[in-house]
């Protein structure tokens, strides 16, 4: 969920920009060291980048009606680790602003922090905390993204009420008030993009599986588990 | 979905004029409208970018109208939580729904309406970036401004590959929609995954190829880029000066108007 251009007032868009930017530029310090590693995963990143923002670009069927798509970043958080994902998804948003006019430039910082940063970290702590725990592979995707989409949408919720606190009862009442009005969209939003990036692995696991051992997304003996299982 | 308005940068008559100087507008739009304290300088920057981009980007009317009408879609959801809770001052409407008195009050009807106009005025200088200069140009501008090579390389990769993957996934779903792949919400659910699946495999193999490609012929993590040089002219330099200068003195001189 973009928050569009002109939308969050001085000195709100400054603030997030300024949290924005060390993990961007870690983010980058992150992605120079693996590419002086492996030279390789350039390509490969960026393709992933090009895949995230075509995926984003895909029309969701929605319950609602209203136009939704999918975000990526739950996806691109277990592929890739949150680090990478807050570059990719800083160029992704870019291009978001330039091509389909979804978000902006002044509110950049806003959706980096939201939909590049925060997203990505939960669902990447829920996905480890899901394995570490012995879950289901599928269910730990499908709850790592689920659930990273509501953090998105909790955290630009969070964005608008800070900029416009209600009068009577501050950031709390406003933050309802907004989080209420964009749960009609988002809620169904998560649990659908939830479903479908499971679908995405049970595909990719059952034509090229040894891209996700690559990427240490799976274990060889965490593979065979699940191939033992479905089959 | 493979409508970008990148194909209208490039073709735009506006595409060889001078990077900075189309940047300079843009930012003093975008800067000049969100620190705007009366709606007035926004809307006078929409109109402003509205001509430009039609009359000087030559963009079709029809479509830079609908292109406008999407994001202001959310606006307006954002706005009307602004309307009901922000601000103090005197009622000007008040409705009463199962108990709870939702009243409007002057302050929270001028801030709903200023920010409206903001996000109007802030999508109408973006697609004036947008739909007059293409991201080739853009490269050129982050590489003279000292942006990390990592993130441009990053870039331009991923610019070009988005095209790649668009042709894909476009004749993926005509394939699956005329094989009544959209017909109900569990179809179009599964369709949708094995079209994201598929693209996932189909551009990891691309990278992969990429790779190899590029390897082949000796990148060594810097592509090279050739940016003429366009220079400013008069004219543009004039109409820019006295778009900035009305800008300001507009901003000063309606500080203080407001809807009530």
């Amino acid at each position: 969920m973009h928050v569009m251009e002109g939308f969050l007032p001085g000195p709100w868009w400054q603030i997030w920009f300024a949290i924005s930017l060390p993990v961007i530029i870690y983010g980058i310090y992150k992605l120079n060291e693996l590419i002086k590693d492996k030279r390789d995963l350039l390509p490969l990143l960026a393709v992933a980048g090009a895949y995230i923002f075509i995926l984003s670009s895909l029309k969701l069927p929605s319950v609602t009606g209203s136009c939704s798509h999918p975000t990526g970043t739950g996806l691109a958080a277990i592929l890739f680790g949150p680090a990478i994902s807050a570059v990719l998804g800083l160029i992704v948003l870019l291009y978001q602003a330039l091509f389909l006019a979804h978000g902006g430039l002044t509110t950049l910082g806003a959706n980096v922090f939201s939909m590049g940063i925060a997203g990505p970290v939960i669902a990447f702590i829920i996905y480890k905390a899901c394995t570490k725990a012995g879950l289901n592979f599928y269910i730990a995707v499908f709850l790592a993204c689920a659930l990273g989409d509501l953090a998105t949408y909790v955290v630009t919720s969070i964005e608008l009420a800070l900029a416009f606190p209600a009068q009577i009862g501050g950031v709390l009442t406003s933050f309802k008030a907004f989080a209420t009005i964009f749960a009609l969209t988002q809620v169904p939003l998560a649990i659908i993009e939830g479903a479908i990036t499971v679908l995405i692995f049970k595909y990719v696991i059952q034509v090229k599986s040894d891209v996700l051992i690559k990427l240490n997304v799976l274990s060889e003996t965490g593979l065979r588990k699940i191939k033992e299982m479905t089959t | 979905m493979n409508n970008l308005l990148d194909d209208y940068a490039l073709s735009s008559p506006l595409r060889h004029s001078n990077n900075w100087i189309k940047l300079t507008v843009v930012a003093a739009g975008v800067l000049g409208g969100v620190s705007a304290a009366s709606p007035v300088t926004p809307l006078f920057i929409a109109v402003c970018m509205g001509f430009a981009a039609v009359f000087l980007a030559k963009v079709p009317v029809k479509f830079y109208l609908k292109l406008i009408a999407l994001p202001l879609g959310f606006a307006a959801t954002g706005s009307i939580v602004i309307l009901f809770f922000f601000g103090t001052g005197y009622e000007i409407a008040s409705i009463d729904t199962l108990g709870v008195n939702l009243a409007i009050r002057s302050q929270g009807l001028n801030m709903a309406v200023l920010v409206m106009a903001r996000t109007l005025s802030g999508m109408c200088c973006l697609f004036f970036l947008a739909l007059s200069t293409p991201m080739v140009e853009l490269f050129s501008v982050l590489k003279t401004s000292r942006v990390p090579d990592v993130v441009i390389e990053l870039s331009m990769l991923i610019y070009r590959y988005i095209f790649v993957l668009l042709e894909v996934a476009v004749s993926i779903k005509f394939a699956q929609t005329v094989r009544l792949g959209y017909k109900d919400l569990m179809s179009s659910l599964h369709s949708t995954a094995m079209l994201a699946g598929t693209l996932f495999i189909r551009s990891w193999e691309q990278g992969e190829r990429l790779y190899i490609a590029m390897d082949s012929r000796c990148y060594d993590g810097k592509l090279a880029m050739f940016s003429s040089k366009k220079p400013v002219k008069a004219f543009e330099l004039v109409l820019t000066s006295i778009y900035i200068i009305s800008i300001i003195t507009i901003s000063f001189a309606t500080k203080n108007i407001t809807i009530v």
